[in-house]
């Protein structure tokens, strides 16, 4: 995917660009999902459908050199941080072609030549390598930003406080993007946290905070800009809470017994964000079945690619251990 | 030869380090003005500056994971984990992700950093300040475990393990600190993984670590006078193991005794002993012994703590029980 | 398992205790806790707890003085087999092995076992394999009786053990012939043998000169066939005078002198292994030495030979050259202090200066007791030799 001119806000040439992105990385999911109920996909897996303009908007802010983390619900930054929807799924089948290599799967997905630093099962696992790489890239003088994606319910694990707490000290170029979707697995917020706002959370650390509706592309891009830009300069991390809207379950197969069902389809009607985006772009029919056809033909490619691909040699789980 | 203490030969390797190396610096809580707990990097501050000379707040994950994060970009962090026992808060980013990030990433990183910590008791550091937990690290699979005893092995280790490109924790010995031994003039990196054979003996072969390598030499000096000449010979590296060394000087004396600080039931030394037991099976005139603390967390009382941890004599037993002349 | 009932350690320094009667039976139920037997210590009797539940399965010892940590009973589950325990040093009153509820299959006699297993330290078992000695015949002198490798390699003269009785074949295919006692002898000696330290030191010997030499012999005195063998007796003879600190044997007090060279020959002689000795060889010319070999090598082959023959050797020769053995190491001639096993002689290609030669050679070992001769010794004796055989002239 071809990185946009970095600006402050998204061009309006651009946004149909951007839609295409969000499309891919919905339709990715969706297909996702398919086979793993079709029993083709083994493990773990945890979908970003509804969560694609956070990934999209902040990932499009970021320039050349600059690194990401993420969660367990990965998918969605790794497309949109560069790597291509056939590695992305031949990783989801364990085949050596994939990202990983076969090695990591779902919640491990790297792409270190793109600056992913890899998705992290451990809530809040990755957040420290972000104080670090920020660090390390303020040592040696570099104009580059690490930049960790989490969730609400990251907020409360000892990671967070202590990741943040020394970046804040330390004033690294470190950007915190929190989606929050209001829920850590079958946990509401209400039931996890004692405050409502969790942007307090950074202001008890001193750290600069930002917010936007994780709904809307353009908001977000916008506040990941300022964000990166602010960091960059060396005035020290920033804490960016985005407002954003789980769709579907926890995992793939999550019947979300916990969550009120009409609440969830009013959100899928009001509150996806690419419904969102093409009725701001007031994209035809046509156009967007054009763009749809597109990113599935892609999507289904890619599942093509990922079944041909090749198993590892059992023996080959003996490689990689050590340097 | 120059003489210098473990404590000067550990700070020795990572100002040398950090002197050729940008990408070397350390972080660790109160090494900067303090100079460390154990005095470690007394003076480091006024010669490096702040930049390089990190003292972090009281967040081991923080500070293990941060480590981490600089490595994962190309640093060769060497992060002060003030005490082993609070390896523990750390144990999330040293097991779970440095140990684990170049395997789940299929190759694509290495995570080269050192993660150092001291433990041990003695002068009633009471149980939340003196373990010993190299067992709980040597089973992890992409980690280094090093244990030097000697200053010239701490100091030469410790440039090997800064220079590995894969994460090592680094362990020392709070009573070892202040001894002094002889060293090269320069620096000789000593390799990961190769033990080092103190004292050569022919009729049972003490297999130990830290501070029982030198209880085990002060056995031995009384096991000589008994008529038994033994063999003492410290791993150095416990992951990855010098098994052929080991194997080699049991199969020469025939007896076998394994002695760390560590607690012994499901310590090191069971594993160390199943290895001998199972390359040198024939070669085995005794059952192999084990020497290390009794099962219990590390009392107070001075009295109660020289009971519960091995000293000389638990060794010299031990030696005896193999050459069937003890109880 | 069964588990064994020792003679407890009931205060401090107690050694020993007297056992006055069992208050169970065998074949009886017994419960952990209950009284077992009554015990008599210097201070006081008393009643013993079984440390076990089940059947009292076996009282190895009814009544009498035990010392502490010595197997007393079994205590197990019903029908469940139990060995009889090897008594260290005979007692009064030890349990006979009849009274034992007898175990269907054959047992072994006096064995240091638990359940009919012989526990033997891995080192020990693996010595007695290579070596062919059966563990069965050995007493182990490691804790509660475990064999360890010193048993296997000095086994305890005392103790006579019941010659164990080998299971008699059943089966029509082997066959067993019982040991003869110079097999018997042949077979103590060398084990003792094994038991000395030694070493062993090879050498080379260009044989041209030496070859020559035996087929001119054997021209000018046909009668007196003059062979390779008694060349070598008198060349070892010779090689003993001049290095007497060989002619030696180790005793445990001192070390013995001989003043001369009586060089013993291996000979297979139909009851077994032989070795006349020629007497004073280093005073006897070639054609003497033949003589006398010859004379011993025929009577040895008739079975005729006297005690003076094989008596008062200080050295041994084996040549199995004879055999097409390259080369092969001997086992000591015990008290004597070195042995030297001869090979064939073969043609060779040997580099000499830039060039290469096809050269006779036979290849020799020394074995020597260590606790007699040092390396040194023995290597300046073995080159001694060689410098002989390659140039005969030296020392005839």
């Amino acid at each position: 995917m071809a990185k946009v001119e970095t600006k402050t806000s998204l061009a309006k040439g651009d946004l149909r660009d951007v839609l295409r992105e969000m499309l891919l990385i919905r339709r990715f999911e969706e297909k996702v999902e398919e086979r793993f109920r079709a029993g083709e996909l083994p493990g773990f897996l945890h979908v970003a459908i509804g969560q694609e303009a956070c990934a999209v908007g902040v990932c499009r802010a970021l320039e050349d050199g600059d690194i990401i983390a993420s969660t367990h619900r990965a998918h969605g930054h790794t497309l949109a941080k560069g790597t291509h929807p056939n590695e992305l799924m031949a990783e989801l089948y364990g085949k050596t072609e994939g990202c990983s290599h076969g090695y990591g799967g779902s919640m491990h997905l790297y792409d270190i030549e793109r600056g992913n630093m890899g998705a992290n099962a451990v809530i809040g696992g990755g957040l420290p390598h972000i104080t670090g790489a920020a660090l390390a890239f303020q040592m040696r003088g570099e104009p580059r930003v690490a930049l960790a994606f989490f969730g609400d319910g990251a907020t409360n694990i000892g990671t967070f406080h202590e990741s943040l707490n020394l970046a804040q000290l330390w004033k690294v170029p470190a950007v915190f993007v929190l989606e929050d979707n209001k829920w850590a697995e079958s946990t509401p917020e209400s039931q996890h946290s004692p405050i409502r706002d969790l942007s307090d959370r950074a202001k008890a650390f001193g750290m600069k905070a930002l917010k936007a509706d994780g709904q809307d592309v353009e908001a977000v891009y916008k506040t990941a800009r300022q964000a990166l830009e602010y960091a960059r300069a060396g005035k020290g991390p920033v804490f960016v809470h985005l407002d954003c809207v789980r769709l579907h379950g926890h995992y793939i197969g999550d019947p979300q017994v916990y969550r009120d069902k009409d609440e969830a389809r009013k959100l899928a009607e009001t509150r996806d964000p690419i419904t969102l985006l093409r009725a701001k772009l007031e994209l035809s029919d046509e156009d967007f079945d054009e763009l749809d056809t597109e990113v599935t033909e892609i999507v289904e490619a890619s599942v093509e690619f990922a079944k041909n691909g090749t198993d590892p040699a059992p023996e080959d789980a003996l490689k990689n251990i050590y340097a | 030869m120059p003489e210098l203490s473990y404590r000067e030969a550990v700070r020795d390797a990572l100002a040398t380090a950090m002197r050729q190396d940008d990408n070397v610096f350390i972080m660790g809580e109160d090494i900067a003005e303090m100079g460390g707990s154990m005095g470690v990097t007394s003076g480091m501050l006024e010669e490096f500056g702040r930049e390089r000379v990190r003292n972090t707040p009281i967040s081991e994950m923080a500070l293990a994971g941060t480590a981490i994060g600089a490595a994962m970009q190309g640093m060769r962090p060497v992060a002060e984990i003030m005490y082993e026992d609070f390896m523990t808060l750390a144990a999330e980013q040293v097991v779970n992700q440095a140990a684990k990030l170049r395997y789940m990433s299929g190759g694509q990183l290495s995570v080269p950093v050192v993660f150092r910590t001291q433990g041990g008791a003695g002068w009633s550091p009471g149980a939340q300040h003196a373990q010993q937990l190299e067992a709980w690290f040597v089973h992890i699979p992409g980690l280094k475990v090093v244990f030097a005893s000697t200053p010239e092995d701490v100091r030469g280790l410790l440039w090997s393990a800064i220079y590995d490109d894969n994460p090592v924790v680094f362990f020392e010995h709070r009573t070892l600190y202040g001894i002094k031994g002889n060293v090269p003039e320069k620096i000789e990196p000593i390799p990961i993984g190769k033990a080092r054979i103190h004292r050569e003996g022919e009729d049972v072969t003490v297999i130990a670590t830290g501070r029982l390598v030198h209880e085990s030499l002060a056995a031995a000096e009384e096991a000589e006078k008994e008529g038994v000449s033994v063999e003492v010979v410290d791993p150095r590296t416990l992951q990855p193991l010098d098994e052929e060394t080991l194997v080699a000087s049991v199969k020469k004396t025939n007896r076998a005794v394994v002695a760390h600080e560590a607690v012994t039931r499901m310590g090191f030394g069971a594993e160390v002993a199943s290895v001998l037991q199972y390359q040198a099976f024939d070669w085995l005139d005794a059952p192999i012994e084990r020497v290390g603390a009794k099962f219990s967390p590390l009392p107070f009382a001075p009295v109660m703590e020289q009971f519960v941890v091995p000293h000389a004599d638990d060794v010299l037993a031990a030696i005896m029980r193999t050459v069937g002349r003890g109880d | 398992m069964a588990t064994e009932v020792k003679l407890p350690r009931l205060g401090q320094g107690m050694e020993s205790g007297t056992i006055v009667r069992w208050l169970k039976s065998e074949g009886e139920q017994v419960a952990k806790g209950e009284p077992l037997y009554e015990l008599d210590t210097d201070k006081v009797t008393q009643e013993v707890e079984a440390e076990a539940s089940g059947v009292l399965l076996k009282i190895e010892i009814p009544e009498g003085e035990v010392e502490v940590g010595r197997t007393i009973a079994f205590i197990g589950k019903e029908g469940e087999t139990v060995a009889a325990v090897e008594a260290p040093a005979p007692k009064p009153k030890e349990a006979a092995a009849e009274s034992a509820p007898e175990p269907k299959e054959e047992q072994r006699v006096s064995e240091p076992t638990t359940n009919g297993r012989i526990k033997a330290s891995p080192l020990a078992r693996r010595l007695a394999r290579e070596r062919g000695i059966d563990l069965s015949s050995i007493q182990g002198t490691g804790p509660d009786g475990r064999i360890v490798a010193q048993d296997v390699e000095t086994p305890a003269p005392a103790a006579p053990r019941a010659a164990v009785p080998v299971t008699q074949a059943r089966s029509a295919e082997v066959t067993s012939t019982p040991l003869t006692n110079i097999r018997k002898t042949i077979a103590r000696r060398l084990t003792e043998a094994w038991t000395v330290p030694v070493f062993t030191l090879t050498v080379s010997a260009d044989m041209t000169r030496a070859t020559e030499l035996v087929a001119r012999r054997r021209e000018l005195e046909p009668d007196v066939r003059v062979t390779v063998t008694d060349l070598l007796t008198r060349v070892c003879a010779q090689a003993l005078a001049r290095h007497p600190e060989m002619n030696v044997q180790y005793t445990e007090d001192a070390l013995l002198s001989f003043p001369n060279a009586n060089v013993g020959i291996a000979v297979a002689a139909p009851q077994g292994l032989v070795v006349p000795v020629v007497h004073n060889a280093e005073q006897l010319t070639l054609t003497q030495i033949a003589q006398v070999r010859g004379d011993l090598v025929a009577r040895a082959r008739d079975s005729k030979l006297r005690a003076e023959d094989i008596d008062g050797g200080t050295f041994t020769i084996s040549n199995l050259g004879m055999f097409e053995v390259d080369q092969f190491v001997a086992v000591l001639n015990p008290p004597q202090a070195s042995i030297l096993a001869v090979g064939a002689t073969r043609e060779q290609v040997v580099p000499r200066d830039g060039e290469f030669f096809v050269v006779p050679l036979m290849t020799m070992t020394l074995t020597c007791d260590h606790r007699a001769v040092d390396g040194a010794t023995g290597a300046e004796f073995l080159k001694s030799i060689k410098a002989f055989l390659e140039f005969p002239g030296l020392a005839l």
